[in-house]
């Protein structure tokens, strides 16, 4: 599992982590947000994914990014919501999402 | 002049006995500079003899006067520890280097005299020491630090009261003895943020944090907010203590808090008369933990009365009684702490940096 060394702003609001194995990953503000999880974005139970891109300000990016212990980060959205911590591991399995999911977003 | 290579590679041929290894894995050198044919070092100290110091030092300036080019070698002992993080971190208290969480699942291992014990002898070896006792229901710490006085207000909030060299505040100094404190969790966890951040601690080399037993609100909380060094975990050889431990390592893996040691609480009785020894508490309980998640074992503490009596009278042993095996054992689980975390800190990847 590689840790983050540095992480830093891309564009206007896209998250770039530097990881420790010498890969860099542009993450989309609204992606990480979409995959925000924590208990309100996510049922704890089955995993099912309960924010969905309908509910969120067509634009929302992060204000502020905290570091959590030496594990995690979290991240101030401007809809207000801060209470997913984005581990490691969660950020490094959703590095292997993004083009998926900017895939999706071009019309069919 | 002397290359940074060559000087390294004369002190990696230094090696520390105690240890069996060489000074610059341990991370002991400390502020190496080269100039000219002049060599000057920091040599970090684990121990309070001065025998054992002075001829480790010897040996680094015969080792540093072989390299060619040298002209003058400059050692200066020091028991200032290396920090385990930057300053800005988030969660790290300022002036305070290290941050020690000594935990054990199970109740009853022994914990707060391990840990008053380790800040004794650490503080013994010069350097600077604090110990907070966060087991807000059943605070040890003032009666087996011997700790009279109340804390006084200044600085940023609250003075911590000196005990035997070290920088102590409890939870118990805040309450009446006579007073139980009744609390759900989320009070638990502001009253050891409170008490982290606003006890004017100064400068420290390693603050240890006698945690109450369990996996509960308190650990996380200290895990989350505050940035820790790593932890030690106190077990006793029986196989229930060994089990329960192992939860508490299984929560600081996950909250990515790294394991400094475990330490063997209660391990043997020796027997005062016949001198025989019992095992009590059977046996091998922590060098199972040691060898099953590669942690280190730091010590084997012996079942004594006189460490029952010692903390029960606030002068802890290895101060009352230095020659006792118990004592023994403390300062070399202290030396051995403050090994691995100059090895730890001087080989640590650095903490993530956030540039948003």
């Amino acid at each position: 599992m590689p840790t983050p060394v540095r992480i830093n702003r891309h564009g206007d609001h896209d998250i770039e982590i530097e990881w420790d194995n010498d890969q860099t990953v542009v993450y989309p503000s609204r992606f990480l947000r979409l995959n925000c999880p924590c208990a309100v974005c996510e049922d704890e139970v089955t995993g099912k994914r309960i924010v969905q891109d309908s509910m969120l300000p067509i634009l929302t990016y992060p204000t502020k990014i905290e570091s959590v212990g030496r594990y995690a980060i979290q991240i101030y959205w401007s809809d207000s919501h801060s209470t997913g911590l984005y581990t490691w591991e969660t950020l490094w399995a959703l590095a292997a999402k993004i083009d998926d999911w900017k895939a999706g977003l071009k019309p069919s | 002049m002397p290359t940074q290579e060559q000087v390294q590679d004369a002190l990696r041929e230094v090696i520390d006995p105690a240890f069996g290894k060489d000074i610059i894995s341990l991370g002991f050198v400390q502020e190496l500079k080269i100039a000219d044919g002049r060599v000057a070092l920091d040599l970090q100290i684990v121990r309070s003899s001065e025998e054992a110091n002075e001829s480790l030092k010897q040996q680094v300036e015969r080792s540093l006067q072989g390299v060619e080019g040298v002209e003058a070698v400059a050692v200066r002992l020091t028991s200032n520890a290396r920090s385990s993080g930057a300053p800005s971190d988030q969660g790290a208290l300022p002036g305070v280097a290290n941050i020690i969480p000594i935990a054990s699942g199970k109740g009853g291992v022994g914990k707060s005299t391990v840990a008053a014990n380790l800040a004794v002898a650490l503080a013994q070896t010069g350097a600077r020491v604090g110990l907070l006792d966060a087991d807000v229901y059943g605070p040890s710490i003032p009666m087996i630090m011997g700790a009279t006085e109340a804390p006084e207000r200044g600085g940023r909030g609250i003075l911590p009261v000196t005990c035997h060299g070290v920088k102590t505040i409890s939870t118990g100094f805040f309450t009446k003895p006579d007073q139980a404190v009744v609390w759900r969790g989320p009070m638990l966890s502001k009253m050891l943020t409170d008490l982290a951040h606003q006890v004017e601690w100064g400068e420290l080399d390693y603050l240890l944090v006698d945690l109450p037993p369990g996996t509960g609100d308190v650990q996380l909380t200290l895990c989350q907010q505050v940035a820790l060094t790593g932890a030690v975990i106190v077990t006793t050889p029986q196989p229930v203590a060994a089990s329960v431990a192992q939860k508490a390592i299984i929560m600081f893996e996950q909250l990515k808090t790294p394991l400094l040691g475990v330490i063997e609480n209660m391990s043997y009785y020796e027997s005062r008369t016949t001198g025989e020894r019992e095992l009590i508490f059977g046996a091998g309980g922590a060098a199972a933990i040691s060898k099953k998640w590669k942690i280190p074992l730091l010590a084997q503490i012996p079942l004594a009365t006189t460490v029952r009596e010692t903390s029960d009278s606030g002068r802890p042993i290895v101060l009352e009684d230095p020659e006792a095996p118990a004592s023994k054992a403390f300062v070399e689980a202290a030396a051995r702490l403050a090994a691995e975390i100059a090895m730890k800190n001087a080989n640590a990847a650095k903490p993530v940096e956030i540039n948003f």
